[in-house]
């Protein structure tokens, strides 16, 4: 497995585990959380995720030896643009919907926490797709 | 459905069993990009492909063909 693959799954795994523990904490509490408590949160679990994908990634680096410190090839650049294309359309929904379509009806927690989520949404989309493009190849 | 075939496999054997890591090397991409070039399941860029060839001293139709 390429090294950038593997620092793919690794952010991915990360960033589901972090965030479904996130919105879980915060759909399951009885009442809505203030503003204060969203960032304290969310910039908590943000912030335990940022150490364990630097951690990962020094490890997997480590391991990974010459490859590591070699430059993304032309197909590894193809395949991160590709991902971020994905993500791109995914983040331009989730912000239109939050902040075009939300204020109208919706409490402002609610608003910041479908933006949050359109984030986390679209950086699993960006993964995914970069994860295909190994597995299944450019083609594939 | 069109796709771009290539001989870089026998080349590599007719080059001495040269590896895919060897052959990235010389053209600067990885060995897993090679690998995937040689199944099929990404074309390289023109500059990458007549680095190829030149590695193998063929011309680049001998080593990449279009197939219909």
């Amino acid at each position: 497995m390429a090294f950038r693959e593997k620092i793919a799954w690794l952010t991915l795994l990360a960033m589901l585990i972090a965030y479904s523990i996130y919105f879980g904490l915060i759909l399951s509490r009885p009442e809505p959380p203030t503003m204060l408590g969203i960032i304290w949160l969310f910039g908590t679990i943000s912030l335990a995720q940022l150490v364990v994908v630097i951690a990962g990634s020094i490890a997997i680096a480590v391991l990974s030896g010459r490859e590591a410190r070699a430059r993304a090839d032309e197909r590894e650049r193809a395949i991160a643009r590709r991902g971020a294309r994905a993500a791109y359309y995914v983040l331009m929904a989730g912000m239109i919907l939050a902040g075009v379509v939300m204020p109208f009806s919706e409490p402002p927690w609610k608003i910041v926490n479908t933006a949050l989520l359109a984030l986390v949404i679209a950086e699993a989309v960006n993964n995914i797709v970069v994860l295909m493009s190994y597995r299944r190849g450019w083609h594939g | 459905m069109a796709r771009i075939a290539n001989q870089i496999r026998t080349l590599r054997f007719l080059a001495g069993e040269m590896t895919q890591a060897e052959l990235g090397d010389r053209i600067g991409v990885t060995r897993q990009t090679i690998a995937a070039i040689e199944q099929g399941k990404y074309s390289p860029t023109l500059e990458s492909a007549f680095r190829i060839a030149r590695v193998f001293g063929k011309p680049l139709e001998e080593v990449f063909q279009w197939e219909e």
